[in-house]
Formats: structure tokens, C-alpha cells, sequence
């Protein structure tokens, strides 16, 4: 079985993929994640007091959705530390369109297909379901690869 | 009927200043992977500050914690929610946004709006700087009916 964090730099509470079902090295990857009120996000208890106040936000779906992207080839080339190695910074999105609102006891399907590979620069598209329902769907996600150390200088020059 | 025990009594919706989209009226942003307040500061403006105890630190990364692009996002949809043209605005689509550097602790980040309504939906593109430094641009589509 692929532990995710053998793969990803992503640490809790940001560690928002559980478990690979299926993968094709740098192309496509299918990886579940489930949502659960035991989140930091969750803990005001006041956030959960009706169904639609419960609702995920949408920019962790779509962060879970990239970190699944993050596996496609990170099965092959492992970052689990963000300070060594080369890392995956993402660029743009186009096109997230949502369907409907998740809420905790729901299972995230994530499929992620690589739309186009150009030297360090990747393209993946894909949509995230639950129980068979389409949830959001990612028209485009660019990413770029890049050795560790560009993040260390960025970091280091906010720093000074 | 949510009850918001920590918001001022004489801060209302809408008020520039000081209001906090976690804990506004709609409840809508309730649940949110960022802790502080996103403040009103101008009629098409919000502002952040990213506090080195934000949760997502702990874990984005370990020992080298960066503010993640996807909370800038969010911070670019709860300023967005803060200034719409209509109340009960749900959101539709990320028709586009590019991440152009990153953000740390201790950064201020300062989100300019601008509403336009396309057909259906309304659409807001929001522009976010930390100090001189463009970090995103977001567009964001809206429907009526609810939030989320």
C-alpha cells in the first residue's frame, strides 16, 4: 500500500489525501480522501450548527485535489521534505466549476489525468466525485517543478 | 440560529473595519482552513494578516511553514463575500487564478475587488498583494441561492 506521506511534504492538518486506489506513473492517478468534523476547520462548534454551514470550503477541495496531482509523479521522484529535492509549486487553475457542497461523512473520489507534460512544467485536469456525484470539475492546473532551494531563497528574502 | 458570542455589539454587516467573515451573520464562511479575520477596509477592499499561528502552518510545511496559495484563495473568496453586490451569493467557479508569489507569516495581504455581473452569475476578480509584491489574481463566479 502507498503511504501518501511517503510521497508528499504535506503534514496535518494539510495532509488532505488518504489513500491511492489507482495509479499510472506519470499520467493519471484515482485517490480517495474523507471528510470528517474531526478537521480543525470543524472545531467552532457554532460552524456546524446546520447542514449547509458544514459544507467544505472549496479551496481545500480543490488543495486536496492538487496533492492528489502531486502523486502522480511524485510516486516516482518522493518530496516528502518541501527543503530537498525538486518541488511542485502550482501556477494556475482554470475553470474550477462546483456542483455541489460536501459535508463531513462524504468520500472525495479524486481523478487526476495529466492533460500535458512540457520539460518542468505539467498540466493536469481531472474532477473529484462522491458516491458517483460530481462535485468539481478542474478544466486546467499548471504546475511547475523546480529544485527545492527557489522556495529556501523566497523564504530567506521575506526573512530579511 | 447561530450565536456569535465574540463580535461587538455595535459592528454590524457591512460596517468597514472591523468585521470578521468567519463570524458574520450568514455564517456562511464558518468553516474555513483560515483562523483570523479577514477585515473590510474600503468599499471594494479587504485585508489580512497572516499570524505565524494560522493551524495550516503546522503542517504546510513542517519546519518551513508557507501561507498555501489555496488560502490565499480562500482569503480572496471571504473578501469577496464580505463586499458582494447581493447577500445569499454562492460560490459557482474558480474561473482562473494564478499564484505569482509566495506568502509567509507576518505577510499583510491586501485584496482589491471588482463586481461585475455576467448574465447569470456575478463575477469577481480580486487582485492580492503582500507589502509591493503581487501574490494572486483570482476570478471568482457566483450564483444566487444560498451560500456555501
Amino acid at each position: 500500500m502507498i503511504d501518501v506521506a511517503d510521497i508528499l511534504p504535506h503534514r496535518y492538518p494539510m495532509l488532505l489525501v488518504d489513500r491511492v486506489l489507482d495509479i499510472e506513473p506519470g499520467r493519471r492517478v484515482t485517490a480517495v480522501k474523507a471528510i470528517t468534523r474531526n478537521e480543525p476547520w470543524y472545531a467552532d462548534a457554532a460552524a456546524v450548527s446546520s447542514s449547509d454551514g458544514a459544507a467544505y470550503p472549496p479551496a481545500l477541495l480543490v488543495e486536496s485535489w492538487a496533492q492528489a496531482a502531486g502523486l502522480v509523479f511524485g510516486i516516482e521522484q518522493p518530496n516528502p521534505d518541501v527543503l530537498a529535492g525538486r518541488v511542485m509549486l502550482l501556477g494556475s487553475l482554470s475553470d474550477v466549476e462546483f456542483h455541489r457542497p460536501v459535508l463531513p461523512g462524504d468520500v472525495l473520489e479524486h481523478r487526476v489525468r495529466v492533460a500535458r507534460a512540457v520539460g518542468e512544467t505539467v498540466i493536469f485536469e481531472g474532477e473529484c466525485v462522491v458516491g458517483g456525484e460530481l462535485v468539481f470539475t478542474v478544466s486546467r492546473m499548471v504546475v511547475a517543478y523546480r529544485p527545492a532551494g527557489v522556495l529556501r531563497e523566497a523564504g530567506g528574502e521575506q526573512r530579511t | 440560529m447561530t450565536v456569535h458570542l465574540d463580535r461587538p455589539a455595535e459592528v454590524g454587516p457591512g460596517q468597514p473595519g472591523a468585521v470578521d467573515a468567519v463570524r458574520d451573520d450568514t455564517g456562511a464562511r464558518a468553516v474555513s482552513p483560515v483562523a483570523g479575520a479577514v477585515h473590510r477596509t474600503g468599499p471594494a477592499e479587504v485585508t489580512f494578516t497572516v499570524s505565524a499561528d494560522e493551524p495550516v502552518f503546522a503542517g504546510h510545511y513542517p519546519n518551513f511553514p508557507i501561507f498555501p496559495g489555496m488560502c490565499v484563495l480562500e482569503i480572496a473568496h471571504r473578501g469577496a463575500l464580505l463586499t458582494a453586490p447581493e447577500p445569499g451569493l454562492a460560490l459557482a467557479a474558480m474561473k482562473s487564478a494564478r499564484f505569482t508569489a509566495p506568502v509567509f507569516a507576518g505577510d499583510r495581504l491586501t485584496v482589491a475587488v471588482d463586481w461585475k455581473r455576467d448574465r447569470e452569475r456575478w463575477t469577481c476578480v480580486a487582485r492580492a498583494r503582500a507589502g509591493d509584491r503581487d501574490v494572486a489574481v483570482v476570478r471568482l463566479d457566483y450564483r444566487a441561492g444560498g451560500d456555501r
